[in-house]
């Protein structure tokens, strides 16, 4: 599966704020956000998370739409200025049922993880 | 945000959420996609992120989040295609809480329904807050 790679930036996290309506000031604040335990703003989440959404459609199209399945933890913030792969590795394959299976992960630049979990895609009814 | 809501840090396991109608106009939906920086063609397919990101818009105008809080774990099942233009319904509910030194562990749950009554997106949310007495 193609990985997808994107730098974070925070006018992207101050649209993704207006897009969202989540609007924690750890992700939009500067100032507020240099006073926590961060030093700085932080991705949201779902922000990054969307790497993999998109890794995903792209790979299988509406079948993931329709009948997948995301289950992550998120391990370490994304911050302005990293650089985000979203990359996917099959665990399991179900010729017959069309089931899909894969280990996928959000890694910055520095190999250090920022999400990991699992995408599976169901088989059609 | 606004005090009149409801920290999600006081709000015991089992706590239903009002269920709260929300609309995926197509250009909202393209402020996702350009938010996020996505370029596929989705046609009028709408991301499920983009189902559950708005779902827990409609939760943030009824549950508040502390300064503080991580959101630290995501699970999203898609039952069906979404579409642009649809009408959703996002039901939510508590399902688990637990504390641990000074911080609370939430997990809502949220299931979106579209027009004829059924689950198009179900998610569970986990979201680490600082604490807050219960019921306070």
């Amino acid at each position: 599966m193609a990985p997808v790679t994107r730098t974070i930036t925070q006018q992207q996290l101050l649209a993704y704020a207006d897009a969202s309506g989540d609007l924690n000031p750890i992700h939009v604040n500067e100032q507020f956000a240099r006073t926590t335990m961060f030093g700085g703003t932080i991705a949201h989440g779902m922000l990054v998370l969307a790497l993999i959404g998109e890794m995903m459609f792209a790979a299988h199209g509406e079948a993931w739409a329709s009948r997948g399945k995301l289950k992550v933890r998120f391990k370490a913030p994304g911050r302005p200025g990293d650089t985000i792969t979203a990359s996917a590795q099959l665990t399991r394959e179900d010729a017959g049922s069309g089931n899909v299976e894969y280990a996928v992960q959000c890694a910055n630049a520095a190999g250090e993880t920022v999400i990991e979990g699992r995408a599976s895609i169901g088989s059609a009814a | 945000m606004t005090s009149a809501r409801t920290s999600v840090s006081t709000l015991p396991r089992g706590y239903e959420l009002e269920p709260a109608q929300f609309s995926l106009p197509p250009e909202r939906i393209d402020a996702y996609l350009l938010a996020v920086g996505d370029r596929n063609a989705y046609g009028n397919i709408v991301p499920p992120l983009a189902v559950v990101a708005l779902a827990l818009a409609e939760l943030q105008e009824q549950v508040s989040l502390p300064e503080g809080s991580l959101h630290t774990a995501q699970e999203v099942e898609h039952l069906r295609t979404v579409r642009a233009g649809e009408m959703l319904t996002m039901r939510g509910r508590i399902a688990q809480r637990s504390e641990r030194q000074g911080f609370v562990i939430s997990v809502i749950e949220l299931d979106v329904l579209a027009a004829e009554g059924e689950s198009a997106v179900r998610a569970r949310t986990t979201v680490l807050a600082p604490g807050g007495a219960l019921g306070a």
